[in-house]
């Protein structure tokens, strides 16, 4: 027997009884499990056709002789065989053409793709489902897209129960207003463009009283303060008589706000918080940003949740 | 012809090295080119978002938050726009980040505010209360490098031509001009005058009475670099 097969025997041998050692010490072993049987039976095999496919070729080159008729040129004394392509890989090579122009021209063309286009494709197919869905959304199902649309946005600011933050002075959307805010608005004015167009409200020394005739005073625009915080409930209060005689006129004697004139103060509206989405603000209550990248329908939600949380009161 | 080249291989594989290297720059420098200029409405850093931009960087914000809003609807949805590659021509270096411990931040100035980032980066569990970013106290008292900023500053205008007292494009149509200062004293002054306006807004009185010495603490150029990100 050939020296080569008396190795390769030896050599399947010791491989085969390695793997037998190695796959037994692991976790879980040779328990019967079938995909660790599979992974050992292809490890044999593996190991009994390398062997004997190195064996094959090795003694190819120790016993082969060449024949063949041979072409006239010469290399340098190197001559080379006339024998034909084998069909097999001729095969193969023109398929490879064949299968490379369909790639380029029909299957995958050059410059076919865009990231971009594909992006904007997914955008138009969502927005369209998006539209489709919700055309009709009404009633509690919008108010519970509004919350959603909450608990995404604007929880980071104004806080799970939407009682604004302290912290980072996000306004207490439960009610409408703060004294804070009604404050600083009397004495810095106002135009954060909540009625859409730029309509300015003058700060403390453009605010009369038309009862007095004098300018709003310190006392005045505390008691009003506190009587708009309070929703404009307390009627008999000094507040009340301040806003009947100097913001009235403006934003209307229930403070529901003029059309093109001032915004409503006594309760949200939708347009109001749909601008306030669309323009940001800055108040005494620090920054709001502008969070135009909301669509319609979720703008509308959002004022919609917005409204529902000051049913209650 | 060609025969002195098979005798001699190396400067063979010196010349198809050439060949292959000037194929590969004609189909990639003018792509290149073309996509890394700045587009509408990116300007340059001011010499305050510059120093923002290097505590950013000290404190590796990098490692947990990228600069890249890839196009895909549930990242545009969440972060707005998705990033174009002229949008970073003046960042050096880049600070996409490969990794999202935390959300990403490209377009963070748009969404957040000072007062929001003040006390984010105090506390972060206060606003968030699930967070697990660490707070970064010291960055309200350590004051910020302004001199290394001037000085990345007339670096980059003298060696990349950044557009500085120059009107750049903004989306709007308008211009606008980004100031850097002629002395490192203008420059310093330039930042001060920067620092206050960002001050204004936040609440904390050791801060505001730190820009009010002239100082400028850390996190008040941190978060004119943040606002800058838009």
């Amino acid at each position: 027997m050939n020296k080569l097969y008396v190795w390769g025997i030896i050599i399947t041998a010791a491989m085969l009884g390695a793997t037998y050692v190695t796959v037994g010490y692991q976790k879980g072993g040779l328990n019967g499990d079938i995909v660790n049987m599979l992974a050992i039976a292809g490890a044999v095999a593996l190991v009994i056709i390398t062997v004997f496919v190195v064996i094959k070729y090795v003694r190819q080159m120790q016993t082969d002789t060449a024949t063949g008729e041979l072409a006239d040129e010469s290399w340098d004394n190197i001559g080379e065989y006339k024998n034909p392509v084998p069909m097999g890989w001729a095969i193969m090579f023109l398929g490879t053409m064949i299968w490379g122009m369909w790639y380029f021209t029909v299957g995958y063309p050059v410059n076919a793709y865009s990231q971009i286009g594909e992006y904007n494709e997914e955008v138009a197919e969502k927005n369209a489902q998006f539209e489709k869905k919700y055309a009709n959304i009404k009633g509690e199902e919008l108010v519970n897209m509004g919350e959603s649309v909450y608990l995404v946005e604007c929880v980071a600011c104004h806080g799970l129960n939407a009682d604004g933050n302290n912290e980072i002075d996000a306004a207490d959307l439960n009610k409408r207003i703060s004294a804070k805010s009604v404050k600083h608005v009397i004495e810095h004015g106002s135009n954060n463009n909540l009625l859409y167009q730029g309509s300015m409200m003058p700060d403390r020394n453009g605010l009369l009283n038309m009862a007095t005739g004098q300018v709003i005073t310190d006392k005045e625009i505390d008691a009003v303060s506190q009587y708009v915080a309070d929703g404009l409930q307390n009627q008999n209060s000094e507040g009340a008589q301040v806003f009947a005689n100097v913001c009235a006129s403006c934003h209307g004697a229930d403070g529901k706000g003029i059309e093109q004139v001032a915004p409503n103060i006594a309760t949200w509206d939708e347009k109001l918080i749909v601008n306030v989405l669309d323009y940001g603000k800055k108040g005494a209550i620090g920054t709001m940003p502008v969070m135009d990248r909301l669509n319609a329908k979720q703008k509308e939600a959002v004022a919609v949740y917005v409204m529902s949380l000051n049913k209650g009161e | 012809m060609f025969h002195w080249l098979e005798k001699n291989p190396f400067l063979f594989a010196v010349g198809v090295f050439i060949v292959i290297a000037f194929a590969g720059l004609i189909e990639i420098v003018p792509n290149f080119a073309e996509a890394s200029r700045p587009v509408i409405g990116t300007k340059p850093y001011s010499t305050l978002e510059l120093a923002g931009r290097q505590v950013y960087i000290k404190n590796s914000c990098n490692a947990c938050h990228s600069q890249l809003i890839r196009p895909f609807k549930s990242e545009t949805d969440r972060y707005g726009h998705y990033s174009l590659s002229g949008e970073y021509a003046y960042d050096r270096p880049f600070l996409w980040g490969s990794k999202r411990t935390g959300p990403d931040l490209h377009r963070v100035g748009n969404y957040r505010t000072t007062e929001w980032h003040e006390n984010h980066m105090k506390d972060p569990k206060s606003i968030v209360p699930t967070t697990i970013m660490p707070g970064y106290p010291w960055m309200f008292t350590t004051n910020a490098d302004i001199d290394t900023a001037y000085a990345e500053q007339l670096t980059v205008a003298q060696f990349f031509g950044v557009p500085y007292n120059k009107p750049v494009p903004m989306k709007d149509g308008s211009t606008t001009v980004v100031k850097m200062g002629k002395s490192i004293k203008e420059a310093r002054e330039l930042a001060l005058e920067e620092a206050k306006k960002v001050a204004a807004d936040m609440k904390d009185q050791d801060v505001k009475d730190a820009v009010a010495r002239g100082e400028i603490p850390e996190i008040v150029a941190l978060i004119a670099y943040l606002n800058s990100l838009k």
